[in-house]
């Protein structure tokens, strides 16, 4: 097997696992392995394809091409640079921690549920790996019908509510982008992510940007969030935050920045002014929560907001930090919802009027939450840290005052965060927590400590992932010369 | 030594480690003595670095202008974050000072963990326990050792972990979470400062090492570097505005209070001015005004000791009092003094925090000073020990606190202006205060005939006053409180300035002459002396009245409303704009966006739907139309 | 060899055309709209065969068999959903088959 079909392999791997699991009729429990089998294949893939990749050398690697559409300029074109196969990981990671979660939980109509879980696997990827607009948008559509699927049917009590929010929001986004595609496509004779021209239309960039802002989200466009994440099966909401919202914020950096240097410049104090209003709003709104899955939803919108402040800061310390902060904060969402999962299998609920004390007698618990919520509050030395260090130094070199009012909303993460650990973890016990409710289980843990594990790897070794995501000394460069 | 130093930072680390991985298949005991190893093996590796600095050659033509320190050495790991031209490596720097520091930490922590084995011994979490304090001082060690200003933050931000960590360890007492997350919260704040202070410092060096201190920044950005950083030591060392933490951090085991909350972490404030000085001495005003808030911090403090009724509390502001001295030292320019301070205050305050730990285990929990009287009978080891710490507090020769109290306020005075003899007066008074508070403290608790209560309350252990894990330590610590200021005494003998000179040298201006010296001695003793004096003259012999004074009382009591005045400024102001938000903006806007979107397209569908007749002869229909509209537009077309 | 003019074949396939679009609209009975569908496709396959013929261009008649297949298919299809609704003892009128009403 050569290194290039591996960038495809990661791709239809998990398609091929999905269909086979639809026609194959299976006990729920040979299809959940076999699923968790794919998703452990992915992982495995993912491993040998960053074992192969050549960080010293620049552009596009494990390049894959065949002619699509030829006449239209379009082709089935998939390759990984440094920072994708960093997100590329991320979702290989995070999905098989969700698919082992769904195994776990054992989730009824288990074909339907695990064959969509692969399908979202293999859409994710694909639009981490894509080169061709056509193809990204293909990719970014297919990873979107899985989940309304997953939301619609394994959700709770107003899951119809949230699903259709969800698919109004992230439709309206998509088609604004899919006009965008073939406006620039037609113009440019090819829809080639690497042979196309950069573009200085403000229209062509904002459709672009909408279907990202939607998908990150940024504030204002976040409307579909609270629904989602808390309607949505854990995990379930733990890809939705963890790598989903990733695909909108590396949509920005690979195209929209990339592609769209003048209008990126024009419209920057717009954007880092809302990115930084996400920040803003969505600690504020946290720290006002009155429920787990609350909490974490509103700081993934802080998260967003965190990232995409270093994104369009445009400086070298900006696009490692985000790059850095996407994987980090990946790996703590997905954790954090994971363990609101648990947290709501023993209790029924996750509103902390009724949660409490659940640190006594439950080690195990106590333990992943509270390093997952200090990693997540960004304690300095920790992954997450470093991420909001490069990324609030980058954004300093625009102007002092993003900076300063980044630093604000840390000091409100901490609080947030401890108010939650408190609530779940510590004083008197709630209502709903029976002393029997029993700590973490074996398999539970097996989902979650390598997800941890990896967040600690990152903390001891941030420069990881922050020096190996663009090729050579500036990633400002390399982001302008289209990560050539 | 570099090997010293990577010992002594990995050691306890290694302890946490292993107690979390054993988990409750190690015994309770087990853990314990984990921790207390780890520490100790710390303590050998910080003897080791110190030697090996010792013996390692002084090229004082350097100076700390870097990237190398004078006498010392660097060491890097590897490239721990780094990101374009900027990078920082996981590097450890071991120098006079940090040496001093290593000392201090892993040796007063060692005596400290050894004594919790006795203090913790039957608490249902204590592996916890020893995991959380071993953490603790891996990452204060890390704060000492770090080789560069971004792991110096690293460790700064650890120990604020671990603290939060202990001072919350009795997670079910709803007031020891609350003071947990204020101490973390407000320890946030100074962490923003710093970070934006290192921002400043990458956008115009894109570097972070402790070189780039010295040269190339412009005055204004300078002082808000020094600015940042002073808030930094402001949060950490519980200086004003930002002290309100502290007392509240008594909530945790008392060990902890006498580790954390007066030995090492509070006063790594002092620590980090001394590391920094190059970026203060360019922004002397800045420099200054730490000075100033420490000479601020000690009177305010002083007088909220007076009125306090809990043991440690009283302890606790007395902390907050010295580290004022420290601040005060260090922001003169006198580094030297002020680290000479820390240290022995280092061991006089934890032997005070561990007596008063005795005396409330004794008491089964009781904290109450005005339940405690005549406790010395029962408990004299106790009591002689509580004693010399005391007197080191106060500074009464030739206890520990007089050789580096003093040495401080006649640094202020040999600045020669008017704010330099301020900050003596205010040094002055609060010797006097220092005296009084200690020894309101001590008349109530020791001498005279037990109490009723403690009569019913007091049992021993086995006939001692402690386990002897307790006591060893306690005796340890009450010898250094007594001889450990023989190390240097400013007039005559001075090696512990000379010591630190290559990694921060004394600045000429906090130079005082001897003369300076003996007269400021001599008005501190006094002063202390007077205090004492009045304590006696009100708690013991009761000739005096206390003052009645309500307004001041109750001003003291509250604390100078601090807190009340935080939580108008801050926390009510940020709780009422996050309901507003969710209450004005999130749902009718944001939310009902959502709703209304999705309504308006169900019942658009509504409307929609009324062409699916279900009847294939319309289908067909519509089918034959389109195709015909589709013919005649393109014959028309055409 | 000459023949009737190819006007004459495109008349006659729009006559049948339209004689089986009448049918599918206005027949009720599910196998006489099959039927009526028959006549349409192969009202559409006289036409091609005829211009194809006239054009000389042997595209048409490909184009036919092709039709012809999917006839087949189509009646494959179409008649076993009518052995179905008759199995089920539904009625074969295609108005009361209305399920998919919206």
């Amino acid at each position: 097997m050569s290194a290039t079909s591996l960038t495809s392999i990661l791709i239809w791997l998990p398609i091929a696992g999905a269909l086979l699991i639809w026609l194959l009729p299976l006990s729920r429990y040979a299809t959940g392995s076999l699923a968790l089998l794919f998703s452990l294949a992915e992982v495995g893939f993912w491993i040998e394809q960053a074992a192969r990749f050549d960080f010293s050398r620049s552009g596009l690697q494990m390049e894959e091409r065949a002619k699509w559409f030829g006449d239209l300029g379009v082709s089935y074109h998939v390759g990984v640079y440094g920072f994708s196969l960093w997100l590329v990981g991320l979702t290989v990671v995070a999905l098989a921690a969700a698919t082992g979660y769904g195994f776990w939980v054992g989730r009824d109509r288990s074909r339907a549920y695990f064959g969509l879980m692969l399908l979202l696997t293999g859409a994710t990827v694909g639009v981490f790996e894509a080169q061709d607009l056509l193809v990204f948008y293909a990719f970014f559509e297919a990873m979107l019908i899985p989940l309304y699927i997953l939301i619609g049917v394994w959700g709770g009590a107003k899951r119809m509510e949230a699903t259709i929010k969800f698919v109004i929001y992230t439709m309206a986004g998509s088609l604004l982008m899919l006009a965008a595609i073939v406006a620039y496509g037609l113009k440019a004779g090819t829809f080639d992510l690497i042979d196309g021209p950069t573009s200085a239309s403000r229209w062509l960039f904002l459709g672009f940007m909408l279907a990202f802002v939607i998908k990150a989200p940024l504030f204002p466009f976040h409307g579909w969030l609270p629904d989602a994440y808390r309607e949505a099966p854990p995990e379930v909401s733990a890809v939705l935050s963890g790598v989903i919202a990733k695909a909108g914020l590396y949509g920005m950096l690979r195209i929209a920045i990339a592609k769209f240097p003048d209008p990126t410049s024009f419209y920057r104090t717009t954007l880092l002014a809302l990115a930084a209003a996400a920040l803003v709003y969505g600690s504020l709104l946290a720290f006002r929560s009155a429920d787990f899955r609350g909490v974490v939803a509103y700081s993934s919108l802080a998260q967003s907001g965190l990232i995409a402040l270093g994104l369009f800061a445009g400086t070298d310390l900006g696009f490692d930090g985000a790059v850095l902060q996407m994987v980090a904060h990946g790996l703590i969402s997905t954790s954090l919802f994971l363990i609101a999962g648990a947290v709501e299998r023993r209790t029924t609920t996750g509103e902390f009027r009724l949660l409490g004390g659940m640190a006594r007698g439950r080690p195990a618990l106590a333990t992943l939450l509270m390093l997952v919520g200090v990693i997540s509050l960004a304690v300095p030395g920790s992954a997450s840290f470093a991420g909001e260090f490069l990324i609030l130094a980058g954004v300093f070199q625009r102007a002092w005052w993003w900076s300063a009012i980044g630093a604000g909303a840390i000091v409100l993460a901490a609080m947030y965060m401890l108010r939650l650990i408190s609530a779940v973890l510590h004083e008197a016990r709630g209502s709903t927590v029976a002393d029997e409710a029993l700590d973490v289980r074996p398999g539970e843990l097996a989902l979650v400590v390598p997800l941890v594990a990896g967040l600690l790897f990152l903390s001891a070794w941030p420069a990881g992932i922050s020096h190996h995501s663009f090729f050579g000394q500036s990633p400002a460069a390399t982001v302008k010369g289209q990560f050539k | 030594m570099t090997g010293g130093s990577w010992l002594c930072l990995l050691a306890p680390l290694g302890g946490t480690i292993l107690i979390l991985l054993g988990g409750t298949k190690i015994p309770r005991v087990a853990a314990a003595w984990i921790a207390t190893t780890s520490v100790f093996v710390a303590f050998g590796g910080a003897v080791w670095a110190f030697f090996g600095v010792r013996s390692a050659p002084t090229n004082v033509g350097l100076g700390i202008v870097s990237p190398f320190p004078a006498r010392g050495e660097i060491t890097t790991a590897w490239t721990w974050l780094a990101s374009g031209h900027f990078s920082v490596g996981l590097q450890l720097l071991v120098d006079p000072l940090s040496a001093v520091m290593m000392l201090i930490v892993s040796g007063v922590g060692g005596l400290i963990v050894l004594y919790s084995i006795g203090y913790m011994d039957g608490d249902e979490e204590e592996r916890r326990y020893f995991a959380y304090i071993s953490f603790f001082v891996f990452s204060m060690l890390l704060l000492v050792e770090g080789g560069n200003l971004l792991l110096l933050l690293v460790g700064w931000g650890l120990v604020g972990l671990s603290s939060y960590l202990l001072i919350g360890f009795w997670h079910e007492r709803p007031s020891a979470v609350r003071a947990a997350k204020k101490a973390f919260v407000m320890n946030a704040f100074g962490d923003a400062a710093m970070a934006l202070a290192f921002f400043i410092l990458i956008a115009h060096t894109s570097s972070l090492s402790f070189g780039v201190l010295d040269f190339g920044l412009s005055t204004t950005q300078a002082n808000l570097v020094a600015l940042g950083l002073l808030g930094g030591a402001a949060a950490k060392s519980a200086q004003i505005p930002l002290q309100t933490w502290l007392p509240d951090a008594m909530e945790g085991p008392t060990p902890v209070s006498a580790l954390i909350h007066a030995a090492t972490m509070v006063t790594a404030g002092v620590y980090l001015i001394a590391r920094t000085h190059p970026i203060f001495e360019q922004a002397r005003t800045i420099e200054l005004i730490a000075a100033g808030t420490g000479a601020l911090t000690l009177l305010v403090a002083g007088l909220i000791a007076l009125v306090q009724t809990d043991i440690k509390r009283v302890i606790a502001y007395s902390t907050m009092s010295q580290i004022g001295y420290m601040f005060l030292g260090a922001g003169v320019g006198a580094y030297a003094n002020g680290m000479f301070h820390l240290m022995t205050h280092a061991f006089f305050k934890a032997l005070l925090f561990m007596t008063a730990g005795l005396a409330i285990h004794a008491l089964a929990g009781e904290q109450d000073i005005r339940n405690m009287r005549g406790l010395g009978k029962l408990m004299p080891f106790t009591k002689w020990c509580f004693l010399a710490g005391a007197l080191a507090l106060v500074g009464i020769p030739p206890f520990s606190g007089f050789f580096s109290k003093d040495s401080i306020v006649a640094s202020a005075a040999a600045l020669g202006t008017w704010y330099g003899w301020i900050f003596w007066v205010c040094g002055i008074a609060g010797a006097f205060l220092t005296g009084l508070y200690t020894f309101r403290l001590w008349f109530l608790v020791f001498p005279g005939e037990p109490s009723p209560f403690v009569r019913e309350h007091h049992h021993d252990h086995h006939g001692r006053e402690g386990a002897w894990t307790m006591l060893v330590p306690v005796g340890v610590l009450a010898v250094l409180a007594t001889v450990g200021g023989w190390l240097q005494w400013s007039p005559q003998w001075h090696p512990f300035t000379d010591w630190l000179a290559p990694a921060a040298q004394t600045l000429t201006v906090a130079e005082p002459t001897s003369t300076q010296e003996y007269l400021t001695s001599a008005a501190t003793v006094l002063a202390g002396l007077a205090g004492i004096a009045l304590a006696w003259a009100i708690y013991s012999e009761r000739r005096v009245e206390v003052p009645a004074a309500p307004f001041w009382r109750r001003t003291l009591e509250h604390k100078f409303y601090f807190d009340e005045l935080y939580d108008r400024l801050f926390y009510a102001p940020g709780a009422w704009a996050a309901s507003f938000l969710r209450r004005e903006f999130e749902e009718p806007v944001v939310l009902q966006t959502g709703r209304d979107l999705g309504e308006t397209t169900l019942a658009t569908g509504g409307l929609v739907r009324r062409i699916q007749t279900g009847l294939l002869r319309t289908y067909v229909l519509f089918l034959a139309a389109g195709a015909a509209g589709l013919v005649l537009a393109f014959l028309i077309a055409k | 060899m000459t023949g009737p003019d190819v006007a004459w074949y495109v008349a006659v396939a729009a006559v049948l055309f339209g004689i089986g679009a009448l049918g599918v609209l206005i027949r009720r009975n599910t196998l006489v709209v099959l039927l009526s569908l028959e006549l349409m496709l192969n009202a559409g396959n006289l036409a091609l065969i005829a211009l194809s013929r006239h054009f000389h261009n042997g595209a048409g008649q490909i184009f036919a068999l092709a039709v012809m297949a999917v006839a087949a298919s189509e009646v494959c299809v179409g008649l076993g959903l009518v052995v179905a609704l008759n199995r089920r003892h539904l009625s074969l009128d295609v108005d009361t088959l209305s399920e998919l009403k919206g």
